[in-house]
């Protein structure tokens, strides 16, 4: 039946097209009133993910972009001019958001680059942002993004390659030395992994299985099934998506009692939210936002963190979380350059200025940058923390 | 590996084969009395999932929230069929396909805007510990989702051979033309099914929902399963859809556990090219070839 088998071929290409085209681009533009002078804003680019695996993340960062463009604004702008970021939703996928740069570059010719959510987005914006010679903050915990140098590239989150050791290294201080890892195949899962599997040896832990999922992946009783039976002291899970409160879920449901110890990507409410009971007794170690007291009452940080929760509380009406603080930390990282460029800012004055970062306080840690090191945290900026009566508090 | 682990993977790949069954039923029902493939049947496992949250947070009681979603999303696939393709029915097969994908896009972003972009929670629908069997683990909600999908198998099986709307369904998807000469409305055939396989899709995305979350873009995902699974079994018939979700999920779940969790897509998704390659009809499929 001829009709037939053509339908089944148009069916199949139109499928590629929605798998495709489906992550429609929303651009939000958010300019401001340039009340003050008649100087030009500065324009900077912002690309998240609005849609796709990682909206839950990129959503709250644009919320703390502009609300501090907002503050900014109102307070009369840096140097007597207004800041304008435009916003590009990348849909999760690396090749929208190397077209929403593009466009950021060549047509809105922007100062700076913010961005990307994801590893993978974060990387595919390599080629034009050095074409164009244009700084990036990106907001991405992958630590290809700043191990693979690049001086225009700058990073705001831990890295794995900080994240990592220290993880494994609280895994064998509690004794917990036989390890089955569960991480998913995005940029920022994979990168872990590998670290994971690299610093195993040196961290004195023996990796006993090694189970991957997908991105989306609704069910993953099949690999946790073979981590059972390699019967690990504990599972360590590698994921910045909404997969994690099914993977906790799936070890309740397969009765089976280690302990689950995940990344900084699941430092979200809707992680204790959608795993409900599972989540209790879940460990990840990350910044010490989620509760400010760490930094210790009165210090610089604890100030800093203490009002960006406030006002974001404020503004919206929940808590920040980790995601919201890294686009913070960027949006603070460039517009606290601008402020030091000494005569008319350039793309080039301004990355030679935000390599000149040195001992800013964010909300994620201290921030001091060098030709070297374009991450600029260290071990200490980390804790770990447990959830327990489904908030966080601090593991000690 | 012992006989519960292998018992486990394959409960594991039964439960998820059972939601690609829930959803590759939809496809099977608009094909049946179309010809075409609607590919916002997807939309509609994520609508029944999304409404049911939000009938839980207004604070209705879950079984009336579930049942609401399953209605209302009904009432979207009926409006989507009126609205959306009745006006263009003889543009041909392409065109309309091309609709339902517009359809998809529209209610994607439409659920994007009213319920934001985090994933949502629903509760289970009995909660409680999971059973045992053998020592394999089964969650509860996984037998919630196996109960429901014998009911709407069994439910549609009787629709199409004892019913007079069955009749007139299997009439319709034989001949159009000849159905309506015999007095047949088809038109309301055709809606009837659109809302029927909207119903199916939702009230997978409702079952499952307590599982896994739900969120404004696991339409493709779903859709994406559901219509493989209605492809493997053999386009037009609920059994076969049933088979091939089920055969799917197994295969999945199987090639975790022998092959790698990194491969399990790409292996189900050649394994189903293989199989259409040596029989393009489905697994049980009729033969394609029209007697004259």
């Amino acid at each position: 039946m001829k009709t037939r088998r053509r339908v089944v071929a148009a069916a199949l290409v139109a499928m590629l097209m929605v798998t495709t085209v489906a992550g429609c681009s929303s651009k939000g533009s958010s300019g401001s009133a340039t009340g003050e002078g008649s100087a030009e804003p500065y324009r900077i680019g912002a690309i998240v993910s609005l849609s796709g695996s990682y909206a839950g993340l990129g959503t709250p960062e644009q919320k703390a972009i502009e609300m501090e463009m907002k503050r900014i604004n109102d307070a009369g702008g840096i140097n007597g001019r207004q800041v304008e970021v435009i916003f590009e939703d990348d849909a999760t996928d690396p090749a929208k958001a190397q077209a929403a740069v593009a466009r950021l570059l060549e047509q809105e010719n922007v100062i700076a680059v913010i961005g990307a959510t994801g590893t993978s987005q974060t990387m595919a914006l390599r080629d034009d942002i050095d074409r164009a010679g244009v700084p990036q903050v990106s907001m991405a915990g992958g630590s290809v993004i700043t191990a693979e140098f690049d001086k225009n590239v700058f990073q705001t989150p831990w890295p794995n390659r900080i994240v990592v050791p220290f993880t494994l290294k609280a895994l064998k201080d509690r004794g917990l030395v036989n390890v089955a890892v569960i991480s998913d195949t995005g940029g920022y899962g994979k990168d872990g992994h590998d670290l994971i599997l690299k610093d195993a040896d040196t961290a004195g832990v023996k990796i006993v299985a090694d189970e991957t999922f997908n991105p989306g992946d609704t069910d993953m009783t099949a690999q946790l099934t073979k981590i059972k039976a390699a019967s690990p002291d504990v599972v360590l899970m590698w994921n910045a998506g909404k997969e994690a409160a099914i993977v906790a879920k799936n070890i309740k449901q397969l009765g089976m009692s280690v302990p689950l110890v995940g990344s900084p990507g699941n430092g979200r409410r809707e992680f204790i939210e959608g795993a409900g009971d599972a989540a209790e007794g879940f460990r990840f170690a990350a910044g010490k936002i989620l509760v400010p007291e760490a930094y210790g009452e009165g210090t610089p940080a604890f100030e800093v963190a203490q009002k960006f929760i406030a006002d974001y509380s404020f503004a919206y009406g929940v808590a920040p979380d980790i995601f919201a603080g890294h686009a913070f930390d960027a949006f603070l990282v460039v517009t606290d350059a601008l402020k030091r460029v000494e005569g008319e800012a350039t793309p080039a004055s301004l990355r030679d200025a935000i390599e000149a970062t040195d001992g800013l306080v964010g909300v994620g840690g201290t921030f001091a940058y060098s030709p070297e090191d374009h991450n600029g945290l260290t071990e200490e900026e980390l804790v770990f923390y447990r959830v327990d009566g489904a908030t966080w508090v601090l593991d000690k | 590996m012992s006989s519960s682990e292998l018992l486990q993977f394959l409960i594991s790949g039964l439960q998820n084969g059972a939601v690609y069954a829930l959803v590759g039923l939809g496809f099977t029902l608009v094909y049946a009395s179309t010809g075409i493939i609607n590919f916002a049947q997807g939309e509609f496992f994520m609508l029944g999932g999304m409404l049911a949250v939000a009938g839980v947070r207004m604070g209705l009681p879950l079984p009336l929230s579930i049942l609401a979603a399953v209605l209302l999303s009904a009432g979207v696939g009926v409006a989507m069929e009126r609205f959306a393709l009745r006006p263009r029915r003889d543009s041909g097969a392409l065109v309309l396909i091309i609709i339902t994908i517009g359809a998809s896009m529209v209610l994607k972003s439409l659920a994007r805007h009213i319920f934001g972009p985090n994933e949502m929670a629903l509760p289970a629908f009995t909660p409680g510990p999971p059973v045992l069997l053998l020592g394999a683990a089964i969650d509860r909600q996984v037998l919630w989702i196996w109960g429901l999908t014998i009911v709407a198998v069994v439910g549609l099986t009787l629709l199409y051979t004892k019913t007079k709307l069955g009749r007139a369904m299997r009439a319709s998807s034989l001949s159009h033309d000849a159905a309506r000469l015999m007095g047949i409305d088809t038109a309301g055939v055709v809606m009837i099914s659109f809302g029927l396989a909207a119903a199916l899709g939702a009230l997978g995305g409702a079952a499952v929902a307590p599982l896994t979350q739900t969120a404004f873009d696991v339409g493709a995902r779903a859709g994406l399963k559901g219509f493989a699974a209605a492809i493997l079994g053999g386009l037009g018939n609920p059994i076969a859809a049933v088979v091939g979700g089920l055969v799917l999920g197994v295969l999945e779940s199987l090639s975790v556990a022998f092959i790698s969790s990194t491969y399990k897509d790409a292996i189900s998704l050649v394994l189903l090219l293989a199989v259409l390659f040596l029989r393009p009809q489905g697994l049980l499929g009729k033969s394609g070839r029209e007697k004259v």
